[in-house]
């Protein structure tokens, strides 16, 4: 009987080298095959939800930011996944680091706060509701309060574009795969915007009081934008009831940020108006 | 020289070579081998849909040689196709030598090198096999390892790659245990019951390749292993016997499958009972997407890893085997029973010298699947009791009697239910009836004759959209006449007389001395259809000349 | 020049043919009806004749000539002693069917299953039925392709020969 029981254990052994019998997931059966950026029919999206995204812009020394922050974290827990929400560091002089901390400012974000004219009234905090006009002005706002009807105004509209976008990250890439089902016409060039921001940042915040809160967490902070800064140009028609994917792969993500706490927002703008029709947000699996 | 001359030749330096060799008192052993030659020379005839052939010959042949010397042994196999024979892939067009191996053996240890041919169990994760008239080799040339560490107990191994016509592709790792309780439990070894089990893993290896998916922008993301894993027993006591296989395959999309990442499953039984003078057996098998090829990309007959038993009666008469049955391996359910029984001499229905009946009946359906999507998909569902389409039914009763020390008849009555879609195309479902009356007289010691009568009755009409020649009703007589063991003449017509097309006369005469037979043959061969096991092969119609000769020594 | 090639060639084709007086080989694996794997070095029958015919289910001659040599098999063997061993290379398809075939027909000969036909090709057997004759020392002394009523009495004619010593040809 030992014989045996060898037998088997050997033959058990001999089946696992030999037994490299690969499994690929549902998820994983298919794998983009196009060049990054190229667009083609895709299967459609299967929520058609329309998001709004806040971007809040902000700084270290902005002894109001705090403030804000509590305002929009209860909104984005009340509006769940209809909300998205973005936090700016731009190069104004609140941006500047208190103590040995790291900068959160980007370029991108600078040049996004110069163009909707935060530098320029300076005052912060100041959001941006999906980028909308408020007249022939952008709608900037003081996000303590008014945040709620702005959303209102935004997600009770129909939908025009369903938008999805999915992260992977595989050996030095994150590979993102946007999807966009047309539910209207629109006959206006439109882009895309994708970009990398970071939850869990323990960096020192001014408070209200003037103290510095060295263990302040902000989250959604701005990283990179993947895309130029004003998008890539979506190749479509814009016909009702189109559906096109296309697949993007970002390689130039820093080491020190942490990927599990990292999203892809993907933001769908009008390239000339620049206003955000929709957006969506993922994490990176 | 001549191209045939030159062949001619070359075959017999080469098999001079090892005698060369033993001669010289260096070798010494045996050499033995068998040549075999078949040619073709065919002639239009729009009827039957024969077309011109360019080349005037036809021909394939081969000559295998076999040297062994104690416990070692090599041989080599010479092929050549001037032009191949119809029927047979252009791809083997050529000559050279197609297979060669060296192998030491011993009692508890054998080794090969080189081409090789190997089944484990029922060969539902693994057999390389050949079969010469269906142009099919999927010899596996690399090694294989045999070893009985203990009486009872049997270990394979082996590595390689799958023959390609004149080419090997892909790559093959197997495995393979199997144990005869009854050696190697001490106690059991006189028990009357006797129960074998075995084990085996297969497994594939490709590299990545391109394949688009269905949704543009994509591709499949293909599996670089694909592994096949079975149990099996085979277990009898005294007339019974139970024989079961159970075999699972891993995601394997390929052009079989049309790609979806499905696992595959098989499961066959058989249960048979037997003693003097009856036997009954029963199997049932279900399979599902199982076909295992070592090259995912590649279609046809060749690089079929595994086996799919097919288990309808394999039929001899041309009209009950005009429609043959293979495994559909991407899916099918079926069953079949036989019964066998000897009427015994002396006996009212046994007569002077006995009686024999034979029944069997078979029934093969699809399997109920649910459909999930296509390509890059799992494909489909399937419940595991359930059945779908009818594809193939049939039963037969053959009665054997021997009439007279002199004559002997065989009349067998079948029905067959056929489905067109099992060869790819859709349509109404055939049904035929078929008799055959077989009468053998030896009007003595030297002179044997032989008749066959057969008629199929069948619901189908020759359709020229579709042109498939086996339907209508049709007759056919064959007459059979032999001279002692060494000569043999034949002549036999099969006639469409109602709603089909075709007139197939044919002449045949034979030799056969020892082990060598010629036989050439004159007339016109049907387009039709050869299957063997989960392969089928398309032979199109012919006319005129083909001869054959093998021999062995 | 062709002819002279040819002749050549056939020469000695022929030459290999003549100096042939093979051994049927030791340690081919085969199985028993039960299952069991065994090797061909378990074929002997102490010094007398043994005939090993190749044949498989669905091949009608084959059953002819077994069920014909069935009848007289027990004067055969009484008279020379000669065993039969029918070696079977039916596949998986009816391989299951050997044995309920075998009993069924009432054959009492030694049947072992060549499913891979390992050993078919080791005795170079391109068809079936294939019968060889092999004598006391084991060596095939005569073989013979296909079967015809009445042909088994031709084959007892070369047993009797061979039980009593006597070369063939």
């Amino acid at each position: 009987m030992k014989r045996l029981f060898l037998l088997f254990v050997s033959v058990f052994i001999l089946a696992n080298i030999l037994g490299s019998c690969d499994k690929i997931e549902q998820d994983d059966y298919l794998v983009f095959s196009g060049a990054a950026g190229e667009w083609f029919d895709g299967s459609g999206v299967s929520d058609h939800s329309q998001r709004a995204i806040i971007e809040k812009y902000t700084g270290v020394r902005c002894v109001n930011c705090p403030n804000a922050d509590v305002a929009i974290a209860t909104a984005t827990s009340q509006y769940g996944d209809k909300l998205i929400a973005l936090a700016i560091h731009d190069s104004s002089s609140f941006t500047r680091p208190i103590g040995d901390t790291p900068r959160l400012s980007t370029e991108d974000g600078n040049t996004w706060s110069n163009y909707f004219g935060v530098r320029a009234a300076g005052e912060y905090p100041a959001a941006l509701i999906s980028r909308t006009l408020n007249g022939s002005v952008w709608d900037l706002f003081t996000p303590t309060s008014g945040i709620n009807g702005r959303v209102d105004n935004i997600i009770n509209t129909a939908t025009q574009v369903a938008v999805s976008v999915d992260a992977t990250q595989s050996n030095d890439a994150v590979n993102i795969t946007v999807n966009l089902e047309f539910l209207q016409t629109i006959s206006d060039q439109m882009t895309v915007t994708l970009l990398i921001m970071e939850d869990g940042l323990k960096v020192t915040q001014r408070q209200a009081d003037g103290n510095d809160d060295e263990n302040y967490i902000h989250n959604h902070v701005l990283r990179d934008v993947i895309t130029d800064v004003w998008g890539a140009d979506i190749d479509c028609t814009g016909q009702s009831g189109e559906k096109r994917v296309a697949q993007f792969v970002y390689s130039d993500y820093k080491n020190e940020w942490n990927l599990d706490k990292c999203h892809i927002v993907a933001m769908i703008s009008k390239k000339e108006s620049r206003e955000i029709i929709n957006v969506a947000e993922c994490s990176i699996e | 020289m001549k191209r045939t001359s030159k062949i001619i030749f070359a075959t017999a330096l080469f098999f001079q070579l090892p005698l060369w060799g033993t001669a010289q008192g260096i070798l010494g052993g045996h050499v033995t081998g068998n040549v075999q030659f078949d040619g073709q020379v065919s002639r239009r005839d729009t009827v039957i849909g024969s077309n011109d052939v360019p080349e005037k010959l036809l021909s394939n042949a081969r000559a295998d040689i076999l040297y062994t010397n104690g416990n070692f042994s090599a041989g080599l196999r010479y092929e050549a196709y001037l032009n191949p024979m119809l029927g047979f892939n252009s791809q083997y067009s050529g000559q050279g030598i197609a297979n060669y191996f060296v192998s030491y053996k011993t009692q508890t240890f054998a080794v090969t090198a080189g081409h090789f041919y190997e089944q484990f169990g029922n060969g539902m994760t693994l057999r390389a096999y050949e079969d010469r008239y269906l142009g099919l080799d999927n010899a596996i040339r690399g090694i294989d390892i045999v070893y009985r560490p203990w009486n009872g107990v049997t270990i394979k191994g082996l590595v390689g790659q799958q023959r390609y016509y004149w080419d090997t592709r892909g790559l093959v790792r197997g495995f393979d245990a199997e144990v005869s309780l009854n050696d190697v439990v001490k106690s059991l070894t006189d028990a009357k019951t006797r129960l074998t089990l075995g084990g085996s893993f297969v497994s594939k290896y490709e590299g990545d390749e391109t394949v688009l998916s269905d949704v543009s922008g994509y591709k499949l993301n293909l599996p670089n292993n694909v592994g096949a894993a079975s149990v099996r027993m085979d277990l009898s006591h005294g007339g019974f016997g139970l024989q079961a296989e159970y075999a699972r395959k891993g995601q394997d999309p390929s052009i079989m499958n049309n790609y979806i990442y499905k696992n595959g499953e098989a499961l066959w039984l058989s249960a048979s009972y037997s003693q003097k003078g009856l036997s009954a057996n029963l199997q049932a098998k279900r399979v599902d997407n199982m076909g295992f090829k070592s090259v995912r990309s590649v279609s046809g007959e060749m690089l079929y890893i595994n086996y799919t038993p097919s288990i309808t009666k394999q039929h001899t008469y041309a009209f009950l085997s005009m429609y043959p049955y293979a495994t559909q391996s991407t899916g099918e359910m079926g069953l079949q029973a036989d019964f066998m029984y000897k009427f015994k001499k002396e006996t009212v229905l046994g007569g002077k010298y006995g009686t024999d009946i034979h029944i069997n009946g078979s029934l093969i359906t699809g399997l109920d699947t649910t459909v999930i999507g296509g390509k890059g998909t799992d494909g489909y569902t399937t419940s595991f009791f359930g059945t779908g389409d009818t594809y193939y039914g049939d039963i037969s009763l053959e009665v054997a009697k021997k009439i007279s020390s002199k004559v002997k008849i065989t009349a067998t009555y079948g029905y067959m239910v056929f489905n067109p879609i099992v060869e790819g195309h859709e349509g109404d479902l055939h049904h035929n009836h078929i008799l055959v009356g077989d009468l053998t007289w030896k009007i003595n010691r030297k002179n044997v004759l032989r008749f066959e009568a057969e008629w199929m009755g069948s619901d189908s009409h020759y359709d020229v959209a579709i042109d498939d020649k086996r339907c209508g009703d049709w007759i056919m007589g064959l007459v059979e006449y032999n001279f002692t063991s060494a000569w043999f003449v034949s002549i036999s017509d099969q006639y469409a007389y109602n709603d089909g097309i075709g007139n197939y006369y044919n002449i045949s005469i034979g030799y056969t001395k020892n082990a060598t037979r010629l036989q050439v043959g004159y007339g016109k061969q049907r387009e039709g259809i050869i299957c063997i096991g989960g392969v089928c092969r398309q032979v199109p119609a012919s006319n005129g000349l083909t001869f054959s000769l093998t021999t062995s020594f | 020049m062709k002819k002279i090639i040819l002749t050549l060639a056939l020469t000695m084709l022929t030459g290999i043919v003549m100096a042939q007086n093979a051994k049927i080989p030791e340690n081919v694996t085969i199985k028993t009806l039960d299952g069991k794997t065994i090797e061909t070095s378990v074929i002997k029958n102490d010094g007398k004749p043994i005939i090993i015919s190749f044949w498989a289910t669905w091949c009608k001659p084959c059953n002819r000539e077994l069920n014909a040599i069935k009848e007289v098999y027990n004067e055969w063997q009484e008279e020379t002693g000669v065993k039969l061993v029918a070696i079977s290379i039916d596949d998986t398809r009816s391989a299951s069917k050997v044995k309920p075939h075998v009993d069924g027909n009432g054959w009492e000969y030694e049947v072992y299953l060549d499913q891979n036909q390992d050993f078919k090709r080791a005795m170079n057997v391109v068809n079936v039925p294939h019968t060889f004759l092999i004598n006391g020392n084991g060596e095939i002394v005569w073989q013979h392709t296909s079967y015809v009523d009445g042909s088994e009495e031709e084959l007892f004619e070369l047993v009797k020969k061979v039980a009593n010593g006597e070369e063939i040809k």
